[in-house]
């Protein structure tokens, strides 16, 4: 700020930032790297003015004006970060990795946040991508907190997750009671498809929302997966297309394809239909998102390049907003009787087909109505703690209905109607937002799960995002990421290798498989996935047990 | 051996079971008492054989007769030698610990687990487990499990070492003699089979070739196994190299490597050779997509520097209205071409000495940007007076466009010298019997001295000889100069005072009236002095009423007085009272009296609230605003061949006019030739991105015209002084000398990483760092 300089509004100083960028001016070598590397141009290189007061000594007289007092200035150059609400740090720490010296770091501010009071220049609402900024206490979230309390101790024979063999998979699709089956089954009548997959699913990030790099290294690894190491794995594509080569290759029945209310890319789905070699896994509909409830996807004008532009079947450089709902879908009996028909109709009833929720308190209403309609392979629930690329930070940080309660219910919905073993559902949002995904999926899938959808987890795991819920870095939606997961600009995809990312896919996997084992030897379960063995869990929190009627243990 | 020196040992007593507790009990008995050859006749009894210490050294010999229990020689010592003449139950030899064990028959799930030590040779099949969590204690010998049959499932799981042998024959699973998933977590040890299998732990266990002393050794104990377990007769059958198998436990370090497809190769084997050249992507992306670094230079920068030199206007330059670029004066200087600069204003103003030097509040130094960091601004007063010495340009030839300009004023007599210099005849008609206008006939001697004004209007009259004096115009010569000349610039200025009705106005000294009567040390004022209007024309009048005599002076305003600068600074020096807010309601003999009814008591009261131009002359063509003339932004009126500068159009400083000349005289120009009329103000340069840490904060006034020069911040300007060049961390930035003697920065994009440096350290403001093109 000048000498003579105004404040405004929103003049802001360092203090206020939610991110401080810390520099040591003894380590600093001035290389240019942290400017150089900065998304949102946080820091600049500064000048500055060093003032040295020279005081003669005392001479006997005193202080004599012989020696005169003089001044000294000295320039010398820092990094300096800019206060200006634009051009706020984000706190991804991008300029601490490639600073030889680690002479500068982002830190959290141990004050509130007073920029929150100012990202709305113009009217603006902030939008941002990443997830919920709502960190979990010390404790860890419910998902985090539940237990695996019933071990096998002597009263099964224990299994050993390394030596034993586990059936892990899963089924997604319809499955009728077996009389209704066997009846079909004798008058060669229409029986609803059903896949076998692992219960790990990599939920829909359409491309678009993800660079082209992180897109295929998420394919790549997942057809690794398949093709190298038998893993079942499957990948939903999101909205927004999928691109032509994997819609006619092999590859494509590991992916489950995505029709959200924008439409994107289906034409180009529709144009391949006759050149597909496989089936897709099955097509999820999107009726909504854990992160946005009641928002439609948004694709800003500027992630739109040529690209994306021929995938999704629109012209470059246009805003592609998805409504917040099928615009011809007006009650959930319709959008049962329409959608989930004609979407079984485009590959002759062989596809399974879906729809995906976000979390409410009327999920119930909808599972209900799935329950009535034979085409109906799954329901997913997206809970509050999904990721997105762009979102209203207040639909992010307020909208949603937490997964583990909303999950419970319909479960339980299920077990009343008799029908758990007839419709999967799965569960999403938040799996594994504080590292410990195999134990929240287990949590999930103990609770009634059939299996559990990951987004924002694999972002982390694959590719390093460092987004986080203190609000890091968060600016997928600008197509800025620093580590070139969510943008669309070379410069930026580029720093991400496919290959890498889909090595770090299988890593993920792997890993998460021998967890999942560790978990479900103990409870001597080996022969098939413990959905809804909820006698195994049990939470510290008293109120959380009775919700989710487990045990309560302290 | 006879069987009469056997002890017998019965597990049934008086037709009960005994518990295996009292067996082992008389066992242990026997042993103590010096028995070394026992006969067992078991009953399903835990535990046989085992534990036999108390013989010391010495070998015991144990034959079991009829079924024994589980873990027949667990603990096992190896003095203990025991022989089962039939099946085994469970858990042969666990945790045998050096005894020899001979079944004859088939042993039972976990045969040999945890065995450390000593040799089970089994004569059938053993069931699942066997071999397992084995290990070899280096301070003996590795122990062995021989099996003349198969193994069951789970065979060897976790084995840590150990040799077993598995001889396949007449094995209870023909087709797989190992069982189902043998081998898993094996970390140690050997297994030697012969016969077909169905697999093993890959990760764990590796086949390995059988060597010629793996060979001898096989062959060298088969022989002791068959002698053992009573069927040597089978040896040349079994003793066949050619059958024969070796598994291995892989070492840690072979299993961290697992045999699988590395991704690059399933990348290229596998994605690319089913997606086709390029991969996913390959028909929809042509370019290079191979990683690029997180720093990178040339097209892959994010941002690149542009050297934006005299893209912007400097600060002192947009808020001079004549436009006068300051900053280049100062640079001028700095490169010792002091003449230059002193010249270089003649473009701007024909009076840079009369206005910048004495009568110009200068807007300049007000907008300078050192005055951001409260720092003094560049004194251009210095230079201003120091341009008397200004010499006029060689002027070009006339282009036969004439203009006639109405009013020999500051704007008039600027914008004949624009139009001069840009090659258009302009003559110039005044009423007055010299040039000058205000500047001459109104402002006080005390504030500019009257030689510096006559050399600058007769260096004016040098470029202009066409001047009418004394030439009051009216409507029908207005009609006759729009026939005789192209263009015509109406610079009259203001000269009917505006007065207020009240009464006794008759007695008000109009302002204008008074200054130029006082100038000709004519004017006339009594002692006290009240001023209606405190403006800086109030001011003036102020100044020279007491300069006059006046004693008591008063300057009335109905609002806190807008005077401001070197007129208020005088006047105040003059000891003249500002008062407001005060309406006057009458002029009498006694003074003004207000509204309030106080009288402020005066000999002279003198109106100075503004005046308006006489237009009487102009045609109906010329519309007018408020008494004034009305003008486009190019000082156009309604009247496309008549433009109007100065205080005729609005009121305003002298750099006002004089700047309003300049942009018609342009406008004329352009127009004239038939182009565009180039409008456009070039943007100032942002503040924010001059340095001023350089200068020193501490300096409150300058010496001469250099140290002025000197700490000018040239902003939008470079001023070579190679900071960037030296800041640049890549060493990315040269200076780079053009042919025509200018030069520039030049940063190489091959060394650039678009850090921004150079735009940071920039004391001018002259770099900046703009996103890159965009990357397809």
């Amino acid at each position: 700020m000048f000498a003579n300089g105004i404040i405004t509004p929103n003049t802001l100083s360092v203090k206020d930032l939610l991110w401080q960028v810390h520099w040591d001016k003894e380590r600093c070598t001035l290389c240019g790297r942290c400017t150089a590397v900065c998304p949102v141009q946080a820091i600049e290189l500064g000048v500055h003015r060093k003032r040295l007061v020279q005081a003669p000594p005392v001479g006997e007289l005193g202080l004599s004006n012989a020696a005169s007092p003089s001044n000294l200035y000295q320039v010398y150059y820092g990094i300096r970060q800019k206060t200006d609400p634009a051009y706020a740090c984000v706190g991804c720490a991008m300029c601490n990795l490639v600073c030889p010296n680690g002479s500068i770091i982002p830190l959290r501010s141990d004050e509130a946040n007073k920029l929150k009071f100012h990202i709305n220049s113009g009217g603006q609402a902030r939008r941002r991508g990443g997830r919920r900024n709502a960190p979990d206490p010390p404790q860890g979230g419910v998902l985090d907190r539940i237990k695996f309390v019933r071990i096998s101790m002597l009263t099964d024979p224990a299994l050993d997750a390394g030596r034993h063999e586990f059936e892990l998979r899963t089924l997604l699709g319809r499955i009728l009671p077996p009389e209704e089956n066997l009846r079909l089954f004798r008058e060669e009548g229409w029986i609803p498809p059903v896949r076998e997959i692992y219960p790990l699913i990599i939920g829909s990030m359409s491309f678009g929302a993800l660079s082209p790099t992180m897109w295929e290294g998420l394919q790549m690894g997942v057809s690794y997966l398949n093709e190298e190491l038998g893993m079942p794995v499957r990948i939903c594509t999101g909205e927004g297309g999928c691109p032509p080569r994997l819609l006619r290759s092999r590859f494509l029945k590991y992916v489950i394809l995505q029709i959200a209310s924008g439409y994107f890319g289906w034409d180009e789905i529709i144009h391949a239909l006759p050149e597909m070699k496989e089936d897709p896994c099955a097509v999820e509909i999107k009726y909504g998102q854990g992160a946005k409830p009641g928002d439609g996807g948004l694709l800003m004008w500027y992630k739109v390049n040529k690209l994306i532009a021929a995938i999704r079947g629109v012209p470059q450089g246009v805003s592609l907003p998805s409504p917040p709902t099928h615009q011809t879908k007006y009650s959930i009996e319709e959008a049962v009787a329409k959608m989930i028909q004609s979407m079984y109709m485009a590959w002759g009833f062989r596809v399974p087909v879906y729809p995906k929720i976000s979390g409410t308190s009327t999920a119930l209403a909808v599972l209900n109505n799935l329950t009535r309609n034979p085409y109906a392979a799954g329901l997913a629930i997206d809970g509050e703690d999904g990721g997105t690329g762009a979102a209203y930070n207040v639909s992010m940080d307020h909208m949603g209905h937490p997964i583990a309660s909303n999950l419970r219910d319909c479960y339980l919905n299920l077990v009343k109607l008799g029908q758990q073993n007839e419709i999967p559902l799965f569960a999403g949002g938040g799996v594994g937002k504080n590292g410990n995904l195999a134990a929240n999926a287990a949590a999930l899938i103990m609770l009634g799960a059939s299996g559990v959808q990951i987004g924002k987890y694999i972002m982390q795991a694959a590719a390093g995002c460092v987004g986080s819920e203190s609000d890091r870095c968060n600016i997928c939606n600008i197509g800025l990421c620093p580590k070139g997961i969510t943008s669309q600009d070379p410069r930026l995809y580029r720093r991400l290798d496919p290959e890498k990312v889909a090595e770090r896919v299988v890593d993920v996997f792997l890993c998460f498989d021998t967890e999942l084992k560790k978990i479900v030897a103990p409870l001597g379960r080996s022969t098939s996935l413990p959905i809804g063995m909820s006698d195994a869990l049990a939470i510290n929190d008293y109120n959380a047990a009775e919700r989710l009627q487990i045990k309560y243990v302290v | 051996m006879n069987d009469q020196e056997f002890y017998r040992i019965s597990g049934i007593e008086n037709g009960y079971r005994l518990e295996s507790r009292i067996l082992e009990e008389r066992i242990q008995k026997a042993i103590a008492e010096g028995h070394r050859f026992l006969e067992v006749h078991a009953y399903g009894h835990h535990g046989i054989g085992g534990r036999l210490w108390k013989a010391g050294t010495e070998p015991v010999y144990v034959r079991i007769q009829g079924p024994p229990g589980q873990r027949v020689g667990s603990m096992g010592f190896p003095n203990t030698r025991i022989e089962i003449m039939g099946p085994a139950s469970d858990d042969v030899g666990w945790l045998n610990a050096g005894a020899e064990i001979v079944v004859h028959g088939n042993a039972a799930n976990g045969t040999a687990n945890a065995m450390a030590q000593g040799k089970i040779y089994v004569a059938g099949n053993i069931g699942a487990r066997g071999m397992t969590m084995t290990k070899h204690n280096p301070r003996f010998n590795p122990p062995e499990l021989w099996v003349l049959g198969s193994a069951g499932d789970y065979f060897a799981e976790f084995m840590a070492g150990g040799i077993a042998v598995i001889c396949g024959y007449n094995a209870q699973d023909p087709e797989n003699v190992l069982g189902y998933r043998p081998c898993v977590g094996m970390v140690g040890g050997k297994i030697f089979f012969r016969g077909p299998h169905k697999g093993y732990s890959q990760t764990d266990a590796r086949l390995s070739p059988l060597t010629d002393d793996d060979w001898q050794w096989l062959v060298d104990n088969l022989k002791i196994y068959l002698n053992a377990i009573g069927l040597p007769e089978l040896f040349d059958q079994l003793a066949d190299r050619e059958r024969w198998q070796l598994l291995v436990a892989r070492t840690p370090q072979e299993k961290r490597s697992k045999p699988r497809r590395s991704m690059k190769a399933f990348h290229q084997e596998v994605w690319d050779m089913e997606l086709g050249r390029g991969g996913l992507l390959g028909d929809l992306l042509s370019g290079d997509r191979s990683q690029v670094p997180v720093i990178a230079t040339g097209s892959l920068r994010r941002f690149v520097p542009v050297w934006e030199n005299r893209k912007y206007t400097a600060p002192c330059q947009d808020a001079c209205p004549t436009g006068i670029p300051v900053h280049e004066r100062w640079r001028l200087i700095r490169e010792g071409r002091i003449d230059e600069a002193v010249d270089l204003a003649l473009g701007y103003t024909p009076f840079p000495a009369t206005v910048c030097g004495y009568l110009c509040p200068n807007l300049c130094m007000q907008g300078c940007t050192r005055r951001a960091a409260n720092m003094v601004p560049p004194d251009i007063s210095q230079l201003g007076k120091a341009s008397i010495k200004a010499k006029l340009p060689d002027l070009p030839p006339v282009t036969g466009k004439r203009v006639a300009v109405i009013g020999g004023g500051p704007a008039g007599m600027s914008v004949a010298w624009q139009l001069r210099r840009h090659g258009h005849e302009a003559v110039i008609y005044d009423m007055r019997d010299s040039l000058g206008g205000k500047i001459s006939f109104h402002i006080p001697k005390s504030r500019i001295p009257q030689e510096v004004v006559a050399t600058e209007v007769e260096r004016i009259k040098n470029a202009i000889p066409h001047v009418y004096l004394q030439q009051r115009l009216n409507g029908e010569d207005l009609v006759q100069l729009k026939a005789d000349y192209d263009y015509i610039v109406v610079a009259v200025g203001t000269h009917k005072p505006r007065v207020i009705p009240i009464p006794g106005k008759e007695r008000l000294v109009p302002a204008l009236d008074f200054l130029q009567e006082s100038k000709k040390d004519t004017a006339k004022v009594g002692k006290r002095v009240v001023i209606i209007g405190a403006g800086n024309v109030g001011c003036d009048a102020a100044t020279e009423a007491h300069r006059l005599g006046a004693k008591e002076i008063t300057l009335i305003d109905v609002q806190q007085p807008l005077s401001f600068g070197k007129e208020r600074k005088a006047a105040e020096a003059a000891g003249a009272k500002f008062r407001w807010p005060c309406f006057s309601k009458a002029v009498t003999e006694e003074g003004l009296e207000l509204t309030t009814g106080e009288v402020i008591p005066a000999d002279t009261v003198i109106i100075s609230i503004g005046d308006l131009p006489d237009l009487d002359f102009l045609p109906e063509s010329v519309a007018l605003e408020r008494g004034y003339i009305k003008v486009n932004d190019i000082y156009q009126t309604t009247d496309p061949q008549i433009f109007a500068v100065g205080d005729s159009v609005k009121l305003g400083l002298i750099t006002d006019a004089i700047g309003a000349g300049r942009k018609a005289a342009r406008a004329i120009t352009d127009i004239a030739a038939g182009k565009a009329v180039e409008n456009a103000k070039q943007q100032r340069v942002d503040y924010s991105r001059v340095k001023l840490e350089y200068f020193d904060p501490r300096l409150l006034r300058f010496n001469d015209i250099e140290q002025c020069a000197a700490q000018c911040s040239s902003c939008g300007t470079c001023r070579d002084c190679g900071i960037c060049a030296n800041v640049c961390p890549q060493a990315a930035i040269s200076r780079k000398e053009n042919s025509d003697g200018s030069f520039e920065m030049v940063s190489d994009p091959d060394m650039c990483i678009g850090c921004g440096f150079c735009a940071g350290a920039c004391p001018c403001g002259v770099w900046n760092l703009v996103e890159n093109e965009p990357l397809e």
